[in-house]
């Protein structure tokens, strides 16, 4: 059984039999067990209906048992009412014994012509002579064996050349069945396959009538001339923007590209989408650019340890950096990255945007940054508290200039006139978006309190403008944009 | 000309112009593939380009060019018969001109 485990495609009859737990293997112990069931009968007192109370039977009938309880008892149990069965069996075995022991290649192809139509798969499964008794007189005895030919009645060896006479019964042999005229070296005709539908219909796929637009066009081009830094010609620096934009906006930026907008020098190199930039590309970025002074990259979640580690050996020049989403750098690396320069040490700049877990405690460590102008705090999951923020703008506020506390829901109008109306007076761009609590009345507090002529009031957008109080009628500031959403 | 814009609009001329002052005169058609110029000429919004049919196209000639070759290959091949052999445009644009293209394509929204 453990053989048959890779099987090839079976008739809906040996699929029903398989799942009934029928096989030739099965009929053939079933034979065993006939037998035996014999044997044992012909002991005195061991019976198989008995069998439980007989001890001494135990060793004996386990083999038997085992096999009795795997499944086949029910046809035991048919054999056991009657004793006469199994040596039936046996005696039709003994008759057909000779028949039977090949595969009986005639009589199986007999067999298959009923459902051959509706299937017409090979049939591969095991043979059923065992359970099929039809009389398979004309079945090919084994290769090798002897056989009387059916016309010339000598004697001949079966070889798998070897033909049925015809009419039936009998063989030929080799002579015999030349002179019949049959080619007994014919192969044996294949049952013709269908045809693969395939051939037949012809898809028009819709991705292959659709044209390349002209920017993917030039990407490819690119791309295929890569190696060839010459063919581009000269870049020059304000085409790099342009060109990294462009590529950027088609997410094309490749490692096999970005080769072109590397070089010594340049001061400033912004990536706007490096989603596929490996760790490789952004290492030789730091290498390769040593002049750099300000270096931003957008989408930049592929930045791991190993990339930090090298930019700390190299980019001695860099002032300002900006990442977006480094989300694979863990502590020691960006501790190893500072340590290595000193000039970014005294942050101005820090942007903390949607940070899942920001929360009070990150305060006390923002307090200490002494130089920060810009702060962005905005879309955390959870708000940080009024108090906390009203004490980090009392540490920090005298020198910020710009802003950003957008969806920190639990800002009131208390945050507005403590935390921010003492520092407006330096304040050029204020973000607020999303914060529910506030008022109108709040808002026009703040910015009465407030003349700043150099403010740019970026967004509001959220807060609850029921009328026009919030904001003064002559602003003393020029107002980029001003959403209100009541 | 202008009786047979009132006929059918996309069967009317337009004109593109490069900076370096040479302009090329398409069907409307095929200048609508570019979704800058469609902008452009759109007659909800009322640009200068859309009363003049003229748009000017900040390229230098030779990048206009390939642009328009684009916009008419398109045209052309788009509606072909599956059977129907299409020469690959990339055969033409040489990679000097590449990048310069690019940044025009991106504009231009082709």
């Amino acid at each position: 059984m453990s053989g048959n485990n890779v099987r090839g495609p079976t008739s809906a009859l040996t699929e029903f039999l398989r799942e009934s737990g029928i096989t030739a293997t099965t009929i053939a112990r079933r034979g065993r067990n006939a037998n035996r069931t014999e044997q044992q009968n012909e002991e005195p007192g061991a019976g198989p209906s008995n069998s439980n109370e007989d001890e001494s039977n135990e060793a004996g009938g386990s083999t038997r048992r085992a096999i009795d309880t795997a499944g086949y008892a029910s046809d035991n149990l048919d054999e056991e009412d009657t004793e006469s069965q199994p040596k039936k069996r046996r005696v039709n075995k003994a008759d057909s014994a000779k028949q039977k022991r090949g595969k009986g290649k005639k009589a199986k192809k007999d067999d298959d012509e009923d459902y051959e139509d509706e299937d017409e798969d090979a049939y591969t499964a095991l043979s059923k002579s065992m359970w099929t008794n039809v009389g398979s007189s004309s079945s090919k005895p084994p290769v090798g064996s002897f056989e009387t030919c059916a016309r010339c009645e000598a004697q001949f060896t079966v070889t798998k050349y070897t033909m049925a006479a015809v009419p039936p019964p009998g063989f030929l042999c080799h002579k015999c069945a030349k002179a019949s005229g049959a080619d007994p070296f014919k192969k044996p005709v294949v049952p013709r396959k269908r045809k693969p539908a395939v051939g037949r219909r012809n898809v028009v796929s819709f991705e292959d009538r659709k044209f390349p637009s002209l920017v993917s066009l030039c990407v490819q081009l690119i791309s295929k001339h890569i190696n060839d830094v010459e063919a581009f010609g000269d870049i020059g620096a304000a085409n790099l923007d342009r060109i990294i934009r462009a590529l950027c906006r088609n997410r094309s930026l490749t490692p096999e590209n970005v080769k072109l907008f590397y070089g010594a020098g340049n001061t400033e190199l912004t990536f706007y989408d490096a989603t596929t930039l490996i760790p490789d590309s952004l290492c030789s970025l730091a290498y390769l650019n040593p002049n750099l002074t300000s270096l931003r990259i957008d989408f930049c979640g592929r930045i791991n340890n190993d990339v930090v580690k090298t930019w700390s050996t190299a980019l001695p020049a860099l002032t300002r950096l900006e990442l977006l989403g480094p989300y694979l750098v863990r502590p020691p690396a960006w501790i190893q990255f500072f340590e290595t320069h000193p000039q970014l040490q005294g942050l101005t700049d820090l942007r903390l945007k949607e940070i899942g877990k920001l929360d009070d405690s990150f305060l006390d460590h923002i307090k200490t940054m002494a130089k920060l102008t810009y702060l962005d705090l905005s879309d955390p999951a959870e708000s940080l508290s009024e108090e906390g923020l009203i004490a980090l703008l009392s540490v920090i506020g005298p020198n910020l200039t710009e802003i950003d506390l957008s969806n920190h829901k639990l800002l009131s109008d208390d945050f507005l006139k403590e935390g921010l109306q003492p520092h407006m007076a330096r304040i050029r761009s204020l973000v607020l978006n999303g914060l529910p609590l506030l008022t109108d009345a709040g808002g026009a507090a703040l910015f009465e309190a407030c003349d700043n002529e150099k403010m740019v009031l970026n967004s509001l957008s959220s807060l609850v403008v029921k009328s026009s109080a919030t904001l003064p009628s002559t602003p003393s500031y020029s107002m980029q944009v001003v959403c209100s959403r009541s | 000309m202008s009786g047979k814009d009132k006929a059918d609009p996309n069967e009317d001329w337009v004109r593109i112009v490069s900076n370096d002052g040479y302009s090329f005169l398409v069907k409307r058609k095929v200048a609508l593939r570019s979704g800058t110029l469609k902008a452009m000429l759109s007659e909800d919004v009322n640009f200068a380009e859309a009363a003049s049919k003229t748009c000017e196209v900040q390229e230098r000639a030779a990048v206009t060019q390939l642009f328009v070759e684009y916009l008419v290959h398109k045209t052309t091949y788009e509606g072909a018969p599956p059977k129907e052999e299409i020469p690959e445009f990339m055969d033409r644009i040489q990679p000097q001109m590449a990048l310069e293209l690019l940044v025009a394509a991106d504009y231009l929204e082709v």
